[in-house]
C-alpha cells in the first residue's frame, strides 16, 4: 500500500510541473484541428519528459530488478493527444530511456509495454478523432491507461525470465500502478481541459470586447477617417480594451488620442516615434513589450507610457494611418498583446473600406445625376440655339461651324463620369463649349489659352475642367456688367500639373450647403483618382479675379 | 408698336429685332444688354412694349421691373430660354412669355394680344421685389451699391443722386421708386432719408434737420415731419 502513496506521490509531482507547464506562455491551447506538425514535436517533447520523469521518480521494487513507474502516463496521454505514432514514440522514446539509462530484470518488458500503452492510447485516438469532446475527458484517460497497465502487467510475465521473477514484479508493480496511474492520467486530462477552458473564456472575452468596439465605431468610422472622429474612436477603444491609452494616427499626424498621456500626445502632433513610423513603412503590426523593447516617448521625457502594439490600418492595401494601444510602466502587458492590436486593426480597416465604398458609390451615383444634368442643360442648349438661328440670318458658315461645336459638346456630355481624359481630351470638350459662349456674349468676351503642350497627355477624370469652366459663366462673368475675360492655364510647378481656370469677375463665395456641388464633385473625384495631395483650390480677389486650380499629378499616369 | 428690346446676348437682340420688324407691326426703339441701359431707355424711349430677357448679369428682368415707376412701364413680354420662370413672369402680370427660340408663328400671337390688350398700365399694384441694390453711374462703369450704404438720395434739376459716406453717385432710379421700394425715408420733397444712417434730428424753430451719422445735414419739411416723427417715437 506504501508503495501506492508513493507513485500518487510521485504523480503528485508531475502534476505541479504540468500544471505550471500549461500556465506557462510556451502553453499553446490545443486547436480544433488536431495539432499541426510542429505542435507535435512539441507534445512529443513535453509528454517524453514526463515519461522520463516517470522514471526517476519510480519506486525501484524486487531488488532493484523493476520500478513501480508512471511511465504510462506520458506515453498514453501522448498517444490521446496527438495519435499512434506520437503515443509510440513517445513510449518507444522513455522504454529506450528505462533500459539504457536504469537497469533490472524488468526493463525490457517494461520498455515494450509502455510502447504498446502509446500505441493503444494513439487508437483510441483514431477511434474517436471527430469527436473531440468525448476524447478529451479524464474518464477517457482513465479507462485507457487501466487497461494499458493491465496490458502492461501481461506484457511483463510475458517477457521477464525467469517467470518467478515476472511474478514477483508483477505482485510488486501491479497493484500500485494498476491503481494510481489511471487516476493519475486522468488528473491531468482534468489539467489540460481546464486550462484549455480557461483560454476559450478570454477568447470568447476578447470576441466580445472586438464585437464591442466594431459596433460602436461603425457609425463613427462611416464618415471616414478625421479629426473628430479620430478622437472618438480612440475614447472608445479605450473603453472597451482597457489599456492605458489609445492613439489614432494618418500617415503624417496624430489625429486623435485618448488616456494616459493626453496631455502631451495631442491631436495635430506630426509622428515622432519610429515605431510609428516602421509600421506604416512596412505595413506590419510593430509590437513594444516594455520589456526587451521599450517604447520612448520622443514628446515628453516624464511620459509613462512604456510598452506598446501599432497596428497600421489599410484600405485597398495602402496603409492610411494606424491605431496604437500604450500601457503605462506599471501595468505593461496587463490587458494588451499583440493579437489585440492585429484584430482591431483587421476590424477597423475592413470600416473603413466600407466607409470608402459607400463614400465612392454615393459620389458616383452623385456625379452621374450630375452628368445627366449636364447633358441636357436646357439654358444652355436653346440660348445657343437661339445664337446659331441669329447667326444663320447673316453668316451661315459661321452658323455651320457653330452648330458642330454644339455637337462636339453634347456627343463628348454623352461620356460616363467614371471615363478618364485625356487634358487634350478635356480642352477640346471645353473649347467646344467655349466657342458657342464666344458667339452669344458676341464682344462682351474674350478667352485665352495658354497650355504647355507637354501636359496634353495628362489624365484626369472626365468632366474635370467643363464644370469649372461653365462656373466661371454662370456665378462669374454673366454676373458682371462689365467685359468678361476667362484664362485657361496648364503648366507644371513644383513637381505637379497645375490646370488653371481664371476670370475677372471675383464673385466667388464660400459656396452655401449644393451651391458648391458641381465643384466638390470634381474635387472628390479628382482625390479619388490621384490621393488626397491632388483636387482643387480657389483663389479669389473680389472684383477682380477668381481661380480655380486643378493640382494633377505631373505624370498623369491613372493607375 | 413702339417696341424696346433688352437681351445681354448681342445676337438674341439682332435676331428679335428682325423678327419684330418682320411682323410688320413694331419698330425698333431701342436695343439695350443690360437693365441700366434698360431704364434709361424706358425713360427716354417711352416705348409700348417691353421685350425683356430674364437672365441678365448683375439685375435680372425681374429686378429691372421692380427698379421702374409703375407708370413708365409699358406692356412687358418676357423673352427666355426656358420656361422655369412662367409662373413668376405672370406674377409679374406679363402680357406674354416667349421661348427662345422664338418662331415667326408664335410671335404673330403675341402681336394679336398686344393689339387686343391694354398698349399700357393697367396692372394690378402687385408688391414687388424689394430693392436691396441700387444701380448707379460711376464714370462710365455701373456700381450696384447696397441699400446699407446710403445715407440719403437727393433730387436735383441734374437728376437723382445716391449720397454715401464718401462722395454720391447719379442714379436712373426716380425718388419715387427708391422710396416704395427701397425703404428710404421722404423727409423733403426733393430728399430721401435711410433711418438706419441716422445720428440726430435738430428741431430748432423754424427748419428741422437730420444729421446722418457720417455728418451730411438733410432738410426736413414741415409736410413730411410728423412722418418723420413716428419712425423715430418722438
Amino acid at each position: 500500500m506504501s508503495l501506492a502513496l508513493q507513485l500518487v506521490e510521485a504523480l503528485s509531482v508531475f502534476l505541479v510541473i504540468f500544471y505550471l507547464y500549461c500556465r506557462s506562455p510556451a502553453f499553446r491551447p490545443l486547436k480544433p484541428d488536431w495539432p499541426q506538425p510542429r505542435g507535435k514535436v512539441r507534445l512529443y517533447l513535453v509528454f517524453s519528459g514526463i515519461a522520463v520523469l516517470g522514471n526517476y521518480l519510480g519506486v525501484p521494487v524486487v531488488e532493484g530488478q523493476a520500478i513501480v513507474n508512471a511511465r504510462a502516463v506520458g506515453s498514453i496521454l501522448a498517444g490521446l493527444l496527438g495519435g499512434p505514432v506520437l503515443g509510440l514514440l513517445v513510449g518507444a522514446t522513455a522504454g529506450v530511456h528505462r533500459v539504457t539509462a536504469l537497469s533490472g530484470s524488468a526493463a525490457l518488458s517494461g520498455a515494450v509495454a509502455t510502447t504498446l500503452e502509446g500505441l493503444m492510447a494513439g487508437v483510441v485516438h483514431l477511434a474517436l478523432k471527430r469527436r473531440p469532446e468525448r476524447l478529451m475527458t479524464p474518464r477517457v484517460a482513465l479507462v485507457t491507461t487501466f487497461v494499458g497497465e493491465v496490458a502492461h502487467m501481461g506484457v511483463v510475465l510475458l517477457l521477464t525470465h525467469p517467470f518467478d521473477q515476472a511474478l514477483a514484479v508483477v505482485k510488486a508493480i501491479g497493484p500500485p500502478m494498476i491503481v494510481a496511474n489511471p487516476i493519475g492520467a486522468a488528473l491531468f486530462m482534468a489539467v489540460l481541459l481546464e486550462r484549455q477552458r480557461e483560454m476559450d473564456r478570454v477568447a470568447a472575452a476578447s470576441s466580445t470586447r472586438a464585437l464591442k468596439v466594431a459596433e460602436r465605431t461603425l457609425r463613427l468610422l462611416a464618415r471616414g477617417i478625421g479629426r473628430e472622429s479620430a478622437g472618438e474612436l480612440a475614447a472608445i477603444v479605450m473603453a472597451e480594451t482597457g489599456v492605458g491609452a489609445v492613439a489614432v494616427t494618418d500617415t503624417e499626424r496624430v489625429l486623435g488620442f485618448a488616456g494616459t498621456g493626453s496631455d502631451h500626445h495631442l491631436p495635430g502632433n506630426p509622428i515622432s516615434s519610429p515605431y510609428t513610423r516602421q509600421a506604416i513603412a512596412e505595413n506590419s503590426v510593430v509590437f513594444a513589450d516594455g520589456v526587451r523593447q521599450t517604447y520612448d516617448c520622443t514628446v515628453s521625457p516624464a511620459c509613462v507610457l512604456n510598452s506598446v502594439v501599432i497596428a497600421p490600418l489599410q484600405v485597398d492595401g495602402a496603409v492610411v494611418g494606424t491605431v496604437q494601444l500604450f500601457e503605462p510602466r506599471d501595468r505593461r502587458f496587463l490587458n494588451m498583446n499583440r493579437s489585440l492590436g492585429e484584430g482591431l486593426a483587421a476590424l477597423l480597416s475592413s470600416q473603413l473600406l466600407i466607409a470608402r465604398y459607400q463614400e465612392q458609390k454615393s459620389l458616383l451615383v452623385m456625379s452621374e445625376l450630375k452628368l445627366a444634368q449636364a447633358q441636357v442643360n436646357p439654358h444652355f442648349l436653346f440660348n445657343a440655339l437661339n445664337t446659331i438661328i441669329a447667326i444663320l440670318r447673316r453668316d451661315a458658315d459661321r452658323a455651320r461651324e457653330l452648330l458642330i461645336h454644339l455637337s462636339t459638346f453634347f456627343r463628348k456630355n454623352l461620356k460616363r463620369s467614371s471615363d478618364v481624359s485625356t487634358l487634350e481630351e478635356e480642352l477640346a470638350h471645353v473649347g467646344a463649349y467655349l466657342e458657342i459662349e464666344k458667339a452669344r456674349f458676341e464682344g462682351r468676351l474674350t478667352v485665352e489659352t495658354d497650355v504647355d503642350p507637354a501636359l496634353l497627355r495628362i489624365r484626369m477624370p472626365s468632366f474635370t475642367l467643363q464644370p469649372l469652366v461653365e462656373n466661371a459663366f454662370k456665378h462669374g462673368l454673366s454676373a458682371v456688367l462689365a467685359d468678361g475675360r476667362a484664362i485657361i492655364r496648364a503648366y507644371r510647378a513644383d513637381g505637379a500639373a497645375l490646370v488653371e481656370i481664371e476670370d475677372n469677375a471675383g464673385t466667388w463665395a464660400e459656396p452655401a450647403e449644393n451651391a458648391g456641388l458641381g465643384m466638390q464633385l470634381v474635387d472628390k473625384r479628382v482625390k479619388n483618382l490621384y490621393g488626397e495631395s491632388y483636387g482643387l483650390s480657389v483663389t479669389c480677389v473680389p472684383h477682380e479675379m477668381t481661380r480655380v486650380t486643378v493640382r494633377l499629378p505631373a505624370e498623369g499616369a491613372a493607375p | 408698336m413702339r417696341a424696346l428690346i433688352v437681351d445681354d446676348e448681342l445676337h438674341a437682340r439682332e435676331e428679335l429685332a428682325s423678327l419684330l420688324e418682320e411682323t410688320g407691326a413694331f419698330a425698333v426703339a431701342g436695343k439695350c444688354g443690360n437693365a441700366v441701359e434698360a431704364i434709361q431707355a424706358l425713360r427716354k424711349e417711352r416705348p409700348d412694349v417691353l421685350f425683356l430677357d430674364i437672365q441678365m448679369p448683375a439685375i435680372s428682368g425681374f429686378e429691372l421691373l421692380s427698379m421702374v415707376d409703375d407708370a413708365d412701364l409699358p406692356a412687358v413680354v418676357f423673352v427666355t430660354a426656358h420656361d422655369e420662370f412662367a409662373i413668376r413672369a405672370f406674377e409679374a402680370s406679363a402680357l406674354d412669355y416667349l421661348l427662345k427660340p422664338v418662331a415667326k408663328e408664335r410671335l404673330a400671337r403675341t402681336v394679336e394680344r398686344l393689339q387686343r390688350g391694354p398698349a399700357s398700365g393697367g396692372r394690378p399694384g402687385l408688391p414687388r421685389t424689394p430693392i436691396r441694390r441700387i444701380p448707379c453711374l460711376a464714370g462710365r462703369s455701373i456700381k450696384l451699391v447696397d441699400v446699407a450704404e446710403v445715407d440719403l438720395v437727393r433730387s436735383s434739376e441734374a437728376g437723382v443722386y445716391v449720397v454715401l459716406a464718401k462722395g454720391e453717385l447719379y442714379t436712373d432710379l426716380t425718388l419715387k421708386v427708391l422710396e416704395e421700394r427701397a425703404g428710404l425715408v421722404r423727409c423733403h420733397k426733393q430728399f430721401l432719408v435711410n433711418l438706419d444712417n441716422v445720428d440726430e434730428i435738430d428741431l430748432e424753430e423754424g427748419q428741422a434737420v437730420v444729421r446722418t451719422r457720417s455728418g451730411k445735414e438733410v432738410p426736413v419739411s414741415r409736410r413730411f415731419l410728423p412722418k418723420l416723427r413716428d419712425h423715430f417715437h418722438i
